[in-house]
């Protein structure tokens, strides 16, 4: 669907583009929260790149308009005198009667001005007089209909009254879509002016409240969730997919190559799908993998998982390229002994110096042969075998190593079970955070973190009976 | 209604429709916005139509009035006080 530019700065990111072309969407909000500057700012914007606006006012004056606009350095009567813009003033009877009437004054007037986009203030008035519910609902839909007969992108301003504001307004169903502008008190002394789209027909949105602030230059919304991106660990990195649609799509494509990644997890949160479909992307790729078990993680259960995605764990160990690192004393299946890297009996101190000893030289040997190494492993296996002394001393040091050397690393923790202070310190220290958690029947994810500076709404969990035998919604 | 009267609703109409070139009123409408009793621009209304400074659509109490542009305009507003 084509969208046209709101000019206002942010909105276009919480409407996925811009206004679609044609749609009519109600702007509503109390009055004080700015919805004739937005509109206003939609018609300038429709100006600058060739689209003609009308601002029909059947309240307001346009002489009043002219001056309010004129602190945002818009010229509204240059705009009229070079064909741009024009801000008509009629009662909203006359405007309905001349809408309907074939040749009417309303079609005069968009054919003079070759108008694409309209703003209405305010079709509240619709709402009084002697009409009944039903003819009030009709009004609406002409006027709908009349809007899309001339193909006007339009914005029609409804005020809202505190007492209303939990209940949508029957307008709010006729067209299609809803910009809610609200002023809410905000740490009890403030007040926060926030902005939402509750409804456009046919297009995703950035969903939630966004705050917007009213400047010299117009609105100006600050979407939520939206933070700086790091440019300079994206800077000519590839992705490699997770194999989880949704997820690629907020992370850009995959997580990045030479970044570290935290998946923060707890017991209920059935994460092994997660992880599945990520490591079995890896091999895809052609990355050799090691791989931290757990108490949960056996070998039995990476070959399962690994099975259900058409990997052979015998055959990818075989060609080194997998390594299975193992803190606890069990019984292996046979055959997988001799790949087994076990450090179950190493003190910590022991532990480092075998990482200095052993691993390393995987590592050396693989950046040798031009492979490329994808890291994972469970933080919380260290938590217990090594203690959390060992994360704050040794995990930035890891993962700084890491980075430096395009190993992109995935671990997984629970956040809850670590504590604050850790868990605040492992979030700062990795580039993307992912966080999944159950609420009832429900497993939820969200990407708190990431290295585009996205960060993803919560999304369900759902089982499907296919490969990656989850996906998020 | 004498004529300085006449003259005087004449005036504000005019202003009216200078000031907001593109309003398009009925006489009840504009009698709201000036403050007027519709009845009293009913004659005054006639008289700018009849000068074409306002243009007329449609007939009866329903009409619309809107203004009719000079072709040189200039920035000047045109002021008026009683005396």
């Amino acid at each position: 669907m084509n969208t046209v530019t709101s000019g206002i700065k942010g909105l276009d990111t919480v409407l996925n583009g811009g206004v679609p072309a044609g749609a009519s969407v109600v702007v509503e909000g109390a009055p004080g929260t700015g919805k004739t500057t937005l509109a206003m700012q939609f018609l300038h914007q429709g100006a600058a790149v060739g689209e003609a606006g009308l601002y029909i006012t059947f309240e307001e004056l346009p002489e009043q308009l002219y001056r309010e606009m004129d602190a945002y350095g818009w010229d509204l009567k240059e705009l009229e005198r070079e064909g741009k813009l024009r801000v008509v003033s009629i009662s909203p009877d006359l405007l309905m009667e001349q809408m309907l009437e074939p040749g009417g004054l309303f079609e005069q007037l968009v054919a003079e001005t070759a108008a694409k986009r309209i703003v209405l203030d305010s079709i509240s008035l619709y709402r009084y007089g002697n009409l009944s519910v039903r003819e009030q609902r009709e009004t609406f839909y002409r006027l709908r209909s009349v809007l899309k007969r001339h193909g006007l992108t339009a914005l029609l301003i409804r005020e809202e009254s505190l007492s209303e504001e939990d209940k949508p307004a029957f307008e709010n169903y006729v067209f299609d879509g809803v910009i809610r502008l609200r002023l809410k008190v905000y740490m009890e002394k403030y007040r926060m002016r926030t902005v939402e789209v509750t409804k456009m027909r046919g297009r995703p949105l950035l969903e939630g409240e966004h705050v917007y602030r009213i400047t010299g230059e117009g609105i100006h919304v600050v979407p939520a969730r939206s933070m700086v991106e790091d440019v300079a660990v994206l800077k000519n990195q590839k992705c490699v997919s997770t194999g989880l649609d949704r997820l690629d799509q907020v992370l850009d494509g995959g997580l990045a190559e030479g970044t570290v990644y935290l998946l923060d997890t707890n017991s209920k949160a059935n994460y092994k799908y997660i992880m599945g479909s990520i490591v079995a992307k890896r091999f895809e790729q052609g990355e050799t993998v090691i791989a931290l078990l757990s108490s949960f993680n056996s070998p039995m259960e990476m070959t399962n998982m690994l099975a259900a995605h058409g990997i052979s764990l015998e055959e990818i160990i075989e060609k080194e390229r997998l390594y299975l690192v193992e803190h606890y004393r069990r019984p292996h299946p046979k055959g997988l002994s001799d790949y087994i890297l076990d450090v179950s009996r190493h003190s910590n101190q022991e532990y480092r110096e075998w990482l200095a000893q052993v691993l390393e030289p995987v590592f050396k040997k693989g950046f040798s042969e031009g492979r490329k190494f994808f890291v994972y492993y469970d933080l919380n296996t260290i938590v217990a075998e090594r203690g959390k002394e060992f994360i704050r001393n040794y995990f930035a040091e890891e993962t700084a190593w890491a980075r430096s050397m395009g190993v992109t690393v995935l671990a997984l923790c629970n956040f809850a079970e670590i504590g604050d202070e850790i868990a605040s310190y492992l979030e700062r220290t990795c580039n993307g955070v992912l966080r999944t958690w159950v609420d009832g029947c429900y497993q939820h994810i969200q990407v708190t973190k990431a290295p585009n500076g996205k960060i993803s709404e919560p999304m369900l969990v759902e089982n499907m009976e296919e490969r990656p035998f989850i996906r998020m919604v | 209604m004498n004529e300085e009267n006449q003259l005087q609703l004449q005036m504000e109409c005019t202003i009216f429709f200078q000031e907001n070139p593109y309003a398009m009123e009925s006489r009840d409408g504009l009698a709201m916005r000036l403050g007027r009793k519709p009845e009293h621009l009913e004659a005054t209304l006639q008289r700018l139509v009849s000068l074409t400074i306002l243009e007329r659509f449609g007939n009866g109490p329903r009409s619309i009035y809107r203004y009719v542009p000079p072709k040189i305009t200039t920035e000047t507003v045109v002021g008026w006080t009683s005396s």
